[in-house]
């Protein structure tokens, strides 16, 4: 699978046992050996921080240890922002001390997202004999952590929709962009997908850059699907919103929540755009229909990964509930300090966001007992959601990145749109639109799309555990037409 | 120039090998490179080396009779490459200056982390 591996190595005046227990020991010992991993061992989640430096900034690799034989060796197998592995290798110098290899595997996708994060144009044909489909998704920076599995779960469900013939007789080409969970990145590659060739682009990102990309491309005359959980307003002939709605989320969960702690004061903290601002709106009504207050509000721009100050209020304003609309990285930071400073025993958390790889790298301590609301969880029951699993996990090997309601919303989008194309007289975007709707049974359950933001699905309220999730109540067919 | 035709170098897996080879070397004979990759031929890697080196990712020099093949100073995989390694060996550093300032105090938390 990786064709390219790059080497160094360094002699370290050290034995082999004291060099390896730096690793992960926070120790000062540069960006590799500090990665961010709550214990040494096979399974467990690895961040580490790489000084890429330029416009960037710093690039986040999430990765697992996929292997450790101590003191000689530990692997870290990552999917993002590249898919590569990362091994560490260690043995006893001849002059004494210890011989430290890095040696990193590529593969040409890797090699080429290097490329053009340095900075090298790359080629836009559309390919020859296929029908192109864009995949705007979040490689890198913090929306990377939420949509860890989603360029895997597209092409599972490419995979499928190709064995089953493709559109028209022509396989689908997946096209995948990465917006970098920037808005002005992601209006860059929505038009390099266009370039490419896409006539339908499906869109797992932050609402920041799905409104961005929305006017980048208005007149493209091309299709632009929204995946994944979303404050929807957006709906058109050639813009369909998908996902649940905060109203909804809010409504399955805070009364409940309120119930179980048995207080009223409410802290409502999220990032600095729409997505979590109109969560913010939404949750005030629901907490004032219910006879609660809200004793604060904190807002922190996307990237954020210090937020000491804004728990210190928190912790002032006796709040024993707190919504979180923090999303990806900022969440994952925000839970860990959260959880450092002691807020889990005064309040209960709601995290609208909150799902399987964002509760894995908050860590399975300091996730434990929050709270989570959305339409699809790896736990949930059935035999659609058992095959998609176990076809997953069959593809993508047993340390590749849970799937979560976010990823899981790309898989439903391809089948959607591969539905609807099927079923249109040609391959124009507006023709594929109007057979958009439908009934359909995907892993999360039944949904109905009756309309480009009408999208009924069931949501489950659960809380995290140091294993997964615990489904605690179900709301059915949440009808998101307001 | 050669960008769009150095991505279409890098859609092979052999071609991506001996970018890897020449990654590690600063430079290499065909017949180097040949022994290095065991599933293709000798004929095989000397036309790979030709797309490569017209797609701007490497370069050729003439020593005698034999012609020595690097990575292109100029071209997006020599750039990509060192950049990581650059990286790497920098962080490598960090361990060796972290490692020599506390390693006798180390030794106790190594044998507890050992899983």
């Amino acid at each position: 699978m990786f064709a390219l591996a790059l080497a160094a190595e360094q002699t370290v005046e050290a034995t082999p046992e004291a060099v390896f227990a730096l690793f992960g020991a926070g120790a000062g010992a540069g960006w590799v050996f500090d990665a961010t991993c709550d214990r040494v061992a096979t399974g467990s989640v690895v961040t580490m921080r790489a000084p890429f430096g330029g416009a960037g900034g710093d690039v986040e690799i999430l990765g697992r240890i996929t292997r450790i034989r101590f003191p000689q060796e530990i692997v870290v197998a990552h999917d993002l922002p590249w898919r590569g592995r990362l091994r560490v290798v260690f043995d006893a110098a001849p002059g004494g001390g210890t011989r430290v290899r890095l040696i990193a595997d590529l593969d040409a996708d890797g090699l080429e997202w290097l490329m053009r994060r340095r900075g090298w144009p790359v080629p836009e044909e559309p390919p020859p004999d296929a029908h192109p489909v864009g995949l705007l998704t979040s490689k890198s920076g913090s929306g990377s952590v939420f949509a860890s599995a989603t360029e895997n779960v597209a092409r599972l469900a490419v995979e499928e929709i190709n064995a089953d013939g493709g559109i028209h007789g022509r396989p689908i080409r997946l096209v995948v962009g990465d917006d970098a969970t920037d808005v002005e990145v992601g209006a860059g590659e929505a038009r390099r997908l266009v370039r490419a060739g896409c006539r339908a682009i499906l869109a797992t990102t932050t609402s920041a850059t799905f409104a961005r990309v929305q006017r980048e491309i208005a007149s493209t005359g091309v299709l632009l699907v929204h995946t994944l959980m979303n404050e929807g307003g957006r709906g058109g002939d050639l813009l369909f919103q998908l996902g649940e709605r905060p109203q909804d989320q809010l409504r399955a969960a805070i009364g409940p929540l309120m119930r179980e702690s048995g207080g009223r004061r409410a802290f409502l903290v999220g990032n600095d755009y729409c997505w979590p601002q109109i969560v913010h709106a939404c949750a005030r009504r629901e907490i004032a229909r219910r006879s609660g207050h809200v004793v604060g509000e904190g807002l922190a721009p996307l990237g954020s990964r210090d937020f000491e100050p804004m728990i210190e209020r928190i912790l002032a304003s006796r709040a024993d509930l707190v919504v979180s609309a923090f999303v990806g990285a900022d969440a994952v930071a925000f839970e860990r300090q959260c959880h450092a400073m002691g807020l889990r025993d005064r309040a209960r958390t709601l995290v609208l966001a909150l799902d399987e790889p964002t509760r894995e790298r908050i860590g399975d301590r300091a996730a434990a007992g929050l709270w989570a609301v959305s339409g699809y969880f790896a736990e949930l029951p059935g035999e659609a959601n058992a095959t998609f699993l176990a076809r997953y996990r069959a593809a993508y090997g047993r340390w590749a990145p849970p799937v979560s309601s976010i990823s899981e919303s790309t898989y439903e989008a391809l089948h959607l749109y591969a539905a609807a194309a099927r079923n249109a007289r040609d391959d124009e975007p507006r023709s594929v639109s109007r057979g958009l709707r439908g009934r359909h049974g995907f892993p999360r359950g039944t949904v109905t799309l009756s309309g480009p933001e009408t999208f009924r699905q069931d949501l489950y309220l659960a809380r995290a555990t140091a294993e997964g999730f615990e489904i605690v109540s179900t709301s059915c067919q949440c009808d998101v037409t307001y | 120039m050669g960008t769009d035709l150095a991505f279409d170098a890098l859609a092979d897996p052999v071609r991506r090998q001996i970018l890897g080879v020449l990654a590690a070397s600063t430079e290499c004979s065909a017949g180097e490179i040949a022994e290095q990759i065991s599933r293709v031929g000798r004929t095989a890697v000397s036309s790979h080396l030709r797309v490569l080196k017209t797609s701007g990712l490497v370069t050729e020099r003439r020593d005698g009779r034999y012609r020595l093949y690097a990575l292109d100073p100029a071209g997006p995989a020599r750039d990509v490459l060192a950049f990581l390694h650059e990286l790497f060996a920098a962080t490598l550093d960090d361990v060796r200056v972290a490692a020599q300032t506390d390693a006798m105090p180390e030794r106790g938390r190594a044998t507890r982390r050992a899983q």
